[in-house]
């Protein structure tokens, strides 16, 4: 019998993997650096925040919880933050984002 | 002693020097009306200025090399291009100034005594519409035409209010346009502000605080060992890093009720996050790939450094939008979709920043679209 | 405890599984950043690994592990994205 507590990890866990996977594929599958960066800086955060989730629900209480939910914080500042400085840099080298105009396959 | 002129009132009403509009005169064209300006005697070298690290030593360079240097200037003209229409009073009052500073180091570099050389300084472009290199370009060559202007030397730094790099297609144009161009050699400077700010005890006590707890947290235990070192290492990083870390001043009040503000901002946007991803998901996953990206840029309102960041983060978190750059509170974001650029112009997001920041009157105020600010796309 | 413990060693696998896939986007570029990003990604992943497994082994002392990587990799990105850019003007 799965009891409410292993629902629970075993949910986020899921969320955790599918939206893992979901950064993966749009890793691969996108067509320009802007919309991986998309892919990476969202479905990556949120893939990982809820893994983390999982990991400080299993530790209960007490300093490795704190110390997990630090760990998500902090990923969900350095993040978002991470993909703008990349972005920006590219911006700044002149790489220019993909419309549908430019049609064609991903590169 | 050198002659000084400054044209700035004169050029300012759009007289017969001034030209109203950047688009109004074909590069290369015949000037449209002649302007009876200083007669064309000798070499004249243009150099455009903008607020940049290396704006000082450029203007040595411009001085030294007209007056020593191989080919030698009579005149040399700095020219501001301001745009009132598009950057704003202010940023034309601020290129105002700028041309003053280069005026009194043009002088400065002059010297006692007294080379052979004309210095002026213009703002020009106050009511033209500045948005390409395109533009810029037509702008110096009409104002280089009128003056008898052959010669352009170049800031390396030279981007009068935009985030765009603007040198290289500058150079290209200008060069195409048949002016003879040069970028000043100067040090490319990296840091365009102080790093080191003024700032008070309170924030030495906060930060020291933060690193002590952070400290213990880590370590997990309340020994004296612990307790001791922590005080050391919390001392050591509040002394080397107070002035540089937090920004204003720290007031314990507003302090609180915004971290107050930020719990209750905090389920919001956890709830965007979690649709955002499903949309993501939804269009990752999708066979055909259903994306239409594109480039939005607009001016949140919300001022000083942590709410800009603030909204920047929250923006890339949330539904199909990325932060590409930050100016003061002008966002460059790129969309991924339409739906996301409705919800970013609407501005659900930046009403939720201002709240948390500003308290809940602030939220009240209208998002980008109202402003109307329909998100100058940009190709 | 035992279900719990595999369903977390079995998402550990599986972010493994994916971060080998990134590295295809690590390989293939084809610019500097998309590579950055890639690695961005697996540098995420691998702190979600060290903390999932710390869950599954109940060996809390491996976070700080997770903690210090986490920090690295948010270094990394910034670096490299300050120095790829030719002004080093990003941040």
């Amino acid at each position: 019998m799965v009891s409410l507590y292993e629902a629970a990890v075993l949910a986020l866990l899921a969320g955790g993997v599918f939206f893992g996977i979901v950064a993966a594929v749009g890793l691969l599958r996108m067509p320009d650096l802007y919309t991986r960066a998309h892919a990476a800086s969202k479905a990556d955060t949120l893939g990982s925040g809820l893994s983390l989730a999982a990991a400080a629900v299993v530790f209960g209480s007490g300093l490795p919880t704190v110390k997990t939910v630090l760990l998500l914080v902090f990923l969900f500042i350095t993040n978002p933050t991470a993909a703008h400085a990349i972005s920006r840099a590219a911006a700044d080298q002149g790489i220019e984002p993909w419309t549908t105009e430019d049609g064609g396959d991903d590169g | 002693m050198a002659l000084i002129r400054t044209f700035h009132e004169h050029h300012d009403n759009s007289d017969c020097c001034q030209l109203s509009s950047g688009r109004a005169r074909p590069v290369g064209g015949p000037a449209a009306r002649d302007c009876g300006g200083p007669t064309v005697t000798g070499e004249r070298l243009l150099v455009p200025v903008s607020e940049s690290s290396t704006l000082r030593n450029t203007v040595a360079y411009a001085v030294r090399n007209a007056v020593e240097g191989e080919n030698r200037y009579d005149a040399v003209h700095f020219v501001s291009p301001a745009s009132r229409r598009i950057a704003g009073e202010e940023y034309v009052e601020s290129a105002r100034e700028l041309l003053d500073r280069v005026e009194v180091w043009a002088g400065e570099d002059l010297g006692e005594d007294d080379p052979d050389l004309t210095v002026e300084t213009a703002l020009i472009g106050v009511d033209a519409y500045l948005f390409s290199p395109g533009d810029y370009v037509e702008l110096l060559a009409g104002y280089a035409e009128d003056n008898g202007i052959g010669s352009v030397l170049l800031d390396p730094e030279f981007n009068p209010g935009q985030n765009t790099p603007l040198l290289p297609p500058l150079e290209a144009e200008l060069d195409g346009a048949g002016f003879s161009v040069e970028t000043a050699p100067v040090e490319r400077g990296t840091r365009r502000e102080r790093l080191v700010r003024r700032a008070s005890l309170g924030q030495f006590v906060l930060l020291a605080g933060l690193s002590y707890g952070f400290y213990l947290l880590i370590g997990g235990s309340l020994a004296a060992f612990d307790l001791v070192t922590g005080a050391i290492s919390a001392g050591i990083v509040a002394t080397v890093l107070w002035r540089i870390s937090l920004t204003g001043p720290v007031r314990p009040g507003r302090l609180l009720a915004r971290i107050a503000r930020m719990l209750v901002y905090t389920p919001y946007l956890l709830y965007e996050i979690v649709v955002a991803n499903l949309a993501i998901a939804y269009v990752v996953l999708h066979p055909s790939l259903p994306i239409d990206p594109e480039v939005v840029e607009f001016d949140a309102a919300v001022w000083s450094e942590l709410p800009v960041t603030t909204l920047a983060n929250s923006i890339t978190l949330t539904p199909g939008t990325l932060t590409v750059d930050v100016t003061r509170q002008h966002f460059v974001v790129h969309t991924l979709t339409e739906g996301a650029r409705d919800d970013l112009l609407d501005g659900g997001l930046e009403r939720a920043v201002r709240f948390v920041f500003y308290g809940r009157a602030a939220a009240r105020g209208p998002g980008p679209r109202e402003r109307g600010d329909d998100g100058g796309e940009d190709s | 405890m035992t279900l719990i413990a595999d369903a977390l060693l079995a998402a550990a696998a599986a972010f493994i599984v994916l971060s080998v896939v990134i590295v295809y986007r690590i390989v293939r570029g084809p610019t500097m950043q998309d590579r950055v990003i890639a690695v961005n990604v697996v540098g995420t992943n691998t702190v979600v690994i060290i903390a999932l497994f710390a869950a599954a082994l109940d060996s809390p002392g491996v976070l700080d592990i997770a903690l210090v990587y986490a920090l690295l990799n948010f270094l990394m990105s910034i670096a490299i994205s300050k120095f790829t850019v030719e002004r080093g003007g990003v941040m």
